[in-house]
């Protein structure tokens, strides 16, 4: 009895120790630490331990997390919120972690796309744009001055600064905190376009998500893109699109027409995917008289190849010229603008101090609205951008220009003839 | 011996007292865990904090001093642990296991099991007021639970160990030892066993208390090496230092209702 007894109480044992093993080894590799190799018992403990609490208390995030391809590849909430050298540590429910990620986070799995954006206009030149040069390192001043000379060696903007602290942080800053300088020594935020949770490529390609930034009448690219036949298109076939699709695998079967990331970063159908949105441009259209880059010849190359996805090797051509053309034309109309005003400064008509005198907002208008709008509407087809916000407003700026510089110099010779 | 029949229902009595007493303490670390988000989370705390002394009172007017009222204040409190167990697992079930179904949910649940510690105690109390010490039902009885708590101890090591995939090998020991458990007492229960394997039995608790000592040691090891600088959130979110004693807990108590068994039988 004894023996029978032992045997079929070993074999119970053993029958559950069995279905423990077999439930352990049907969970995903990320759970069980196997395969994928995780370095540590709390990155398994993170890919559930987390989303228990914070499914409660921020349900929003573990959703936005699960729709994630992070999600999919069985990347762990403490992979991306482990601290990195030079961010500060959190105790956090048996976790240490970081609460400010920066793009040193993404880095550590992302470093092509990271390289690639800290190269570009969205970097360093971006932040700087508002605040100058304060908070970035020598060496990071430099690095950035090498590809955009004179974007961020330079002093706050004058108009930022007139505007005060409040405005700064919820104005400016807003946006142009996408390249500001972190205290890890990394510079800029994905999340300003992937969010925080989703970290999502199709929220990243979608023109709404570039127009968060790229709108209002300074850079009207958003508003423009609505206007074009791009947008006509996307607004009717935005449903049928793939736009999950990974950037370098991306075909026109997945996005037949083009959003703002198609143009300026896509990998479409093989053509090489970066994360330095000014590698495909060929001017420096944001300044107030726009000149060739000195990447002029690969960046329109590289832009042009995405053209000819879609459109004839001739029509491309001639829409380059064309644009080019609005662009030495608004030139011509910005520098007589220019050229007039800085006769006012030279005539000691105008006070030293910017944006004291109305004239100085209405050059501003002038090149920094009305100038961009036209150019940024010549290269992305929007008709009514290049002539009646464009222009239009340019002539009409110009003859009030001219009317207050007539009534400065009038005013001047009154004066002296008082005097 | 002669005392054995009084000795037993004392052990029995002082075990659940310690249980209830220790299951506050207990309740008030995991359930800070979850910063007492629901309200009804502080119900087997209170329970806990006021049952044990009103038991301990009841006992004694019970036993000692033979009062009618000391025997149905403890079925009232056997009655309350059993409402408080089974409601604290209805509640319980409301984890987002039930909502998800996924086994990722189920190893990061509430654990759903738990809160029955405190519909066996409230058993336990019962028996131990409603069945004669003296007959063998008594001993079997307290085997049963100490299955059921087995069988808990084997679900919830297997799920707090996956939380963290078993990273270390060792992980697996307490799954293995009470999966033994749930299968020697399993047998006890169901069949009339003989004094060997009762002997067997109790070897097989005694490597139950072992594992719950190093286990303790262990998770001690975890809390004082843990990420935090503060030790009380060491405590609530490092290894659950409470834990493997149930080990120990369950084989003192399996371990009194084989010893009453084996009493009972011949060589």
């Amino acid at each position: 009895m004894a023996f029978k007894s032992v045997f079929i109480a070993i074999f119970i044992s053993t029958a559950l120790i069995f279905a423990a093993l077999i439930i352990n080894n049907s969970r995903p590799t990320v759970e069980t630490g196997g395969a994928v190799g995780q370095p540590a018992a709390q990155f398994i403990r993170a890919t559930g331990k987390c989303a228990e609490c914070h499914r409660r208390e921020t349900s929003s995030i573990v959703h936005q997390y699960e729709m994630s391809r992070h999600s999919v590849k069985g990347v762990t909430c403490l992979e991306c919120h482990q601290p990195l050298e030079g961010q500060e540590k959190w105790a956090h429910s048996g976790f240490i972690l970081t609460r400010q990620l920066t793009s040193l986070n993404c880095r550590q799995c992302h470093t092509t796309e990271y390289d690639q954006f800290v190269r570009s206009r969205h970097g360093a030149p971006a932040y700087a744009a508002v605040q100058g040069e304060q908070g970035f390192t020598e060496e990071q001043i430099a690095f950035a001055e090498k590809y955009h000379p004179g974007t961020v060696r330079r002093s706050p903007n004058a108009l930022a600064l007139r505007q005060g602290e409040g405005v700064l942080d919820l104005g400016c800053l807003a946006c142009h905190n996408i390249g500001k300088p972190n205290v890890d020594g990394s510079i800029g935020s994905c999340t300003q376009c992937h969010s925080r949770h989703a970290t999502s490529v199709a929220l990243a390609r979608q023109p709404q998500t570039c127009g968060q930034c790229h709108m209002g009448p300074d850079h009207s690219q958003i508003e423009i893109f609505n206007e074009s036949k791009h947008g006509i298109l996307w607004a009717h076939q935005k449903d049928l699109m793939n736009l999950s699709a990974p950037a370098k695998t991306l075909t026109t079967r997945d996005m037949p027409v083009p959003s703002c990331s198609t143009c300026h970063m896509s990998g479409l159908e093989g053509q090489k995917v970066t994360h330095d949105v000014t590698e495909r441009l060929s001017w420096w259209l944001f300044a107030p008289v726009s000149k060739k880059r000195p990447t002029y010849e690969t960046g329109q190359t590289a832009m042009k190849e995405i053209c000819l996805k879609c459109h004839a090797t001739t029509q491309v051509a001639k829409f380059y010229e064309d644009a080019e053309l609005v662009v030495l034309a608004t030139n011509e109309k910005v520098q007589a603008a220019l050229d007039l005003v800085q006769k006012l400064r030279d005539e000691e008509l105008l006070t030293p101090e910017p944006f004291d005198e109305p004239i100085e907002f209405l050059i501003f208008d002038l090149w920094h609205y009305n100038g961009r709008t036209a150019k940024h509407g010549a290269f992305m087809g929007g008709a009514d951008f290049v002539q009646w916000h464009g222009n239009y407003e340019l002539l009409l700026k110009m003859n009030e220009i001219e009317d207050m510089a007539a009534e400065l110099r009038a005013r001047k010779r009154q004066e002296l003839s008082d005097a | 011996m002669r005392d054995w029949p009084h000795r037993r229902w004392l052990m029995l009595e002082l075990f659940v007292l310690l249980n209830l007493a220790f299951l506050a303490v207990d309740i008030y670390v995991a359930h800070s865990i979850n910063r007492f988000a629901n309200p009804m989370e502080w119900v087997p705390f209170v329970f806990s904090v006021v049952a044990t002394p009103l038991l301990a009172l009841a006992s004694v007017a019970d036993r000692r001093h033979r009062r009618r009222w000391g025997r149905w204040f403890g079925l009232i409190i056997g009655c309350g642990a059993i409402i408080v167990g089974i409601g604290g697992m209805m509640l319980h079930l409301e984890s987002q296991f039930f909502e998800l179904q996924t086994l990722r949910s189920l190893v990061y649940t509430a654990p759903f099991a738990a809160p029955l510690a405190y519909a066996g105690l409230g058993f336990l109390i019962l028996l131990n007021r409603m069945v004669d010490p003296d007959h063998t039902e008594w001993g079997r009885w307290i085997v049963v639970f100490g299955l059921g708590g087995f069988l808990g101890n084997f679900l919830l090591s297997l799920c707090d160990h996956a939380q963290n995939g078993f990273f270390l090998a060792s992980e697996w020991v307490p799954v293995f030892s009470s999966a033994f458990a749930v299968g020697f007492l399993a047998l006890t229960v169901a069949t009339t066993p003989n004094r060997l394997f009762l002997n067997f039995c109790l070897a097989v608790l005694v490597a139950q208390a072992i594992v719950g000592g190093i286990g303790f040691v262990l998770h001690l090891r975890g809390i004082v090496g843990g990420v935090a600088h503060d030790v009380r959130e060491n405590i609530l979110f490092g290894p659950p230092v409470f834990a493997p004693l149930l080990f120990i807990n369950l084989a003192i108590l399996s371990g009194l209702g084989i010893i009453d068994l084996k009493s009972r039988r011949a060589v």
